[in-house]
């Protein structure tokens, strides 16, 4: 019952938390889009007033895009150098913003309003950070030794059995996948406690992650499956929507844009829910945290 | 009549093993070589010994004072062999890393020695350290119609690192093995002006060019070892302990491999009169069904258009991950594929491995060019068949690659690496496989010749290539066809469709393209639609011949360039706005050219080559242009960028 009380709870703050979401959506399109455009442009001014652009609209056609030469060199060079870029701002932007989502999440404030929202991403900046650089190490590190370490001794053998090493990536992945699960609950009670905590400090805050993880893990583990079976199902609903989807006129692409961008404020949505939930699954557990 | 007599005659003649089973009725090729080898693999000492006996007939009208052999196992003695320089690798230093073969006796019929009158030279690049390609003087003149005998006890160690040939753990790969003929032609064959042996050392970058022979092989190996190899099996027995003999043989082929590896799983169909196997590891299940299909698509595909597979036998093989290196390579009725144990299916690599291996057996194993010369005759024609087999049964646009989201042709491929390669026009397709630059060779003789072809067939039409190809194959095959030999069965075959329509003959297309080093683009450089004055009474000036309507009170010029230096004729379409669509046909010789057309308004559009036929253009963005440029792709693609970075991030931020 406590799983569905906080998954309830968890769904009611993260609708509550709208306008926090709506900032998220926004900075993304921004900081997605200034990047994107350059591209664009760059790409337009390569096919000029061709025709050819006709042969794109059943999809990507590798045979015309080649053909854009120094134009594809320079669209992919600024795409490639840029992606770094792009990841490092948006892993800090969303750092900054996931402090702001887990206080208006949290059962302890009221409805936040947008200067207390950026209050609070400010405070819990670094903290976040931090908890995503340690997380995002145990992720990979955990995935080398569990997955890459016994497939990879296994298919260096002169013949490997097919069944073994099928029944070895089976148990491997679904083991990783446990571990990414406990992560993932780990890093998100750890920044509700901080949000929760006067004193907020992020290795104190870790082990309370740890902690909470696995004392609560016959409620929390299930509920986290759940979450995110649901938004691993919608994440691929959307990105089956986003790439099978080619409109062919301007309305169409215009609709396309909409439709996705709703789709992208979904998925924030969902994740905020997930944060709500394991923050009130926290309250429930611990009503005296903090 | 003389070419088909000697063969006849040194059949009755040969030791009776050589041809003790006939596997095609009437022999397919003049036989002038033949080999009846028996041999042991060491599993332990990697090497592969025994005796061989073999056969060259001297077909020529001259007599001639030697023979000589490939003794290409030994391009992986050293580093300093040509192999070993052109790649700049070395074997290996480990005992057990180099490859060699080793001629233990060498006698003729007679018993006479040979040894002392044989030599290794290097007839390409006058290398000392080269040892592959070995002259042996006769101790007598062969006469013409003479047939020459040798019998030879060997020894061939297999190389550890895999290219082509050698073993890796129990695997093994066993190619250029045994010391085999190189091809005595007299003068005229292949246009040369004297004859002599055509010979080549092993280089980096060229296969072979060799007789087609008669094979009979006996290996002896462990049991456990699975076998297959370009023959038929015609016996397997025990051969003491732990130890089997097979007995193969091969009629017609133009070189004899064989693989040995007890981790293969054998499997067999059938296509029509060919009884098909696949060797692949276990592991590789899941590919079987893939690669049959590709292989029997192949042979539909080239029967119907080139000529029949006259073999009843055909042996594939997918090597492990340890012999990868053995992967990709045509020994005729031999040939190696290459996947992964699991290879998604949108991704054709299978096929498209298997489809091009599978069509050297045409293009090179019975067409059987010199690939040291004219490697574009192997590879390229080979490539262009694959890539129309290719995009015939996977899809015209998703050959290769048919995911949801991206999808490419096979003809991309080859067209985006020639088209986009900076060495395009350092080299024509004429010269000799290792005189290509570094870095060009697999895109010129594959690539290049493949983008070629494909615009030949866009100008001389689909069913008239395909007639070239059966004509090709009825004059040559079996034979040893040079370059020139092609160029005049297309001139005969599109004067007999086309009459004169693309001139005397097809020279110039030739000219540009396999022996020249320039470029094809043709550029519309604009296009203006001027408002008359007045109505006036003028004739239309384009072939249309249109008369102007009442309503038509534009003039439109449309400026067309041809930026490249090959020239060829090309369709150039103009659409206007009331509809209209007129075809012009430009013979593309000019640098520059305006088409003038009134009566039917203003112009909204014009293309040159509209289908996309030449497919040698470097540049379609340039063949066109619009008034109207339609964006909606182009801001889809950006908008579909977007929106994949956004759940990017979002999944990577936790």
């Amino acid at each position: 019952m406590k799983i569905f009380k906080s998954l309830g709870s968890g769904a009611r703050l993260a609708l509550r938390s709208w306008k926090a979401i709506l900032i998220v959506w926004f900075v993304m399109l921004l900081l997605v889009s200034l990047f994107v455009l350059p591209a664009k442009s760059i790409m337009r001014t390569g096919f000029g007033s061709s025709t050819i652009t006709e042969l794109l609209r059943s999809g990507i056609n590798v045979d015309v895009l080649s053909d854009l030469e120094r134009y594809l060199a320079s669209i992919l060079s600024y795409l490639s150098s840029g992606l770094f870029l792009l990841l490092m701002l948006g892993i800090l932007l969303y750092s900054l913003f996931a402090g702001g989502l887990f206080k208006s999440v949290s059962n302890l404030s009221q409805v936040l309003s947008v200067p207390c929202y950026f209050r609070a991403s400010a405070k819990y900046f670094w903290y976040f950070l931090g908890l995503w650089f340690f997380v995002i190490i145990m992720i990979l590190l955990s995935g080398l030794l569990i997955i890459g370490l016994p497939v990879g001794l296994i298919s260096q053998a002169e013949n490997p059995s097919p069944d073994v090493l099928q029944v070895v990536a089976i148990i491997a992945g679904l083991l990783y996948l446990g571990l990414l699960i406990i992560f993932t609950l780990v890093a998100d009670y750890a920044r509700a406690w901080l949000i929760a905590a006067e004193k907020p400090a992020l290795f104190k805050a870790m082990g309370f992650g740890f902690n909470e993880t696995f004392k609560r893990f016959g409620s929390s583990f299930p509920m986290m499956v759940l979450i995110l079976i649901i938004i691993l199902i919608f994440s691929w609903m959307a990105s089956t929507i986003i790439g099978l989807w080619k409109p062919t006129t301007g309305g169409g692409v215009f609709l396309f844009f909409i439709i996705s961008q709703m789709l992208f404020f979904v998925k924030i949505l969902l994740k905020t829910w997930r944060y709500g939930s394991v923050t009130s699954m926290m309250e429930l557990n611990n009503p005296m945290t903090g | 009549m003389f070419r088909k007599v000697i063969p006849f005659f040194a059949l009755i003649i040969v030791p009776v093993p050589l041809f003790s089973q006939v596997i095609n009725k009437v022999p397919l090729s003049p036989r002038t070589t033949g080999y009846s080898i028996d041999v042991k693999l060491d599993t332990a000492a990697k090497t592969v010994s025994g005796t061989m006996e073999a056969f060259w007939v001297n077909n020529s009208r001259e007599s001639v004072p030697d023979i000589r052999l490939h003794m290409y196992m030994n391009a992986f003695k050293s580093r300093n062999s040509t192999l070993g320089k052109e790649s700049g690798r070395s074997p290996g230093v480990k005992e057990s890393d180099p490859g060699w073969i080793d001629l233990k006796s060498l006698d003729d019929k007679q018993g006479n020695n040979l040894i002392p009158l044989m030599k290794y030279i290097s007839p390409d690049d006058e290398n000392p350290s080269d040892s592959t390609v070995l002259q042996v003087i006769l101790p007598k003149p062969a006469k013409p119609g003479d047939t020459v005998f040798i019998s030879a006890e060997f020894e061939t160690k297999l190389p550890s690192r895999i290219r082509r040939t050698g073993f890796s753990g129990e695997y093994f790969f066993v190619a250029q093995w045994f010391p085999k003929f190189g091809v005595y032609e007299p003068a005229g064959m292949r246009y040369r002006a004297e004859s002599g042996w055509n010979c080549h050392q092993f280089h980096i970058t060229s296969e072979f060019y060799a007789n087609h022979s008669v094979y009979d092989v006996k290996i002896t190996l462990p049991k456990r070892y699975v076998l297959g190899s370009g023959g038929m099996l015609i016996k397997e027995s025990d051969a003491g302990t732990n130890l089997k003999t097979v007995t193969l043989r091969a009629e017609d082929i133009v070189d004899f491999a064989w693989t040995a590896w007890p981790g293969y799983a054998v499997h067999t169909d059938k296509w029509e009169h060919v009884n098909i196997t696949l060797l692949l590891p276990e592991a590789r299940n899941r590919q079987v069904e893939r690669q049959f299909t590709a292989v029997k698509n192949a042979l539909e595909y080239l029967t119907e258009n080139v000529g029949p597979y006259p073999w009843p036998h055909l042996t594939f093989v997918d090597p492990p991950t340890i012999g990868a290196g053995a992967g990709g390579m045509e020994y005729t009725t031999l040939f190696t594929s290459t996947s992964a144990d699991r290879m998604p299916e949108w991704l054709h690599l299978p096929e498209m491995v298997t489809v091009h291996e599978f069509g050297h057996a045409y293009f090179m194993g019975m067409l059987a060019t010199n690939e040291f010369e004219e490697p574009w005759m192997d590879e390229g024609m080979n490539s262009f068949w694959e890539a129309r087999i290719i995009d015939h049964y996977w899809g015209e646009n998703s050959g290769l690659i048919d995911n949801r989201h991206l999808q490419v042709a096979d003809k991309s491929y080859s067209r985006i690496s020639y088209a986009r390669s900076p060495n395009r026009q350092v080299v024509s397709n004429n010269e000799f496989s290792w005189n290509y630059p570094s870095g060009t060779y697999g895109m010129m003789s594959y690539n290049k010749v493949t983008v070629w072809l494909y615009t030949l067939m866009g100008i001389i039409g689909e069913e008239t290539m395909n007639e070239v190809f059966r004509e090709y194959y009825r004059q040559w095959a079996f034979k040893h066809p040079a370059g020139k030999d092609f160029i005049n069965v297309v001139n005969e075959v599109v004067a007999r469709i086309h009459g004169d329509k693309f001139g005397p003959d097809m020279n110039w297309f030739f000219e540009q393209t396999l022996y020249g080093t320039g470029i094809c683009d043709y550029k519309v450089s604009g296009f203006d639609n001027i408002r008359l004055k007045s109505e006036g009474n003028k004739d239309s000036d384009t072939l249309s011949g249109e008369p102007m309507s009442k309503d038509s009170l534009y003039k439109a010029v449309v400026k067309l360039q041809r930026l490249g230096e090959v020239m060829l004729p090309v369709e150039v379409l103009v659409h206007f706005e009331n509809g209209d669509e007129i075809p012009e046909i430009w013979d593309g010789r000019d640098r520059y050219k305006e088409l003038t057309f009134f009566g039917h308004g203003k112009m909204e559009w014009v293309k040159i080559d509209p289908e996309y036929r030449i497919r040698m253009d470097i540049n379609f963005i340039n063949n066109s242009m619009t008034n109207d440029p339609d964006r909606v792709p182009i801001r889809r693609m950006a908008n579909k960028l977007i929106s994949l970075m956004q759940f990017y991030i979002s999944a990577l931020t936790l």
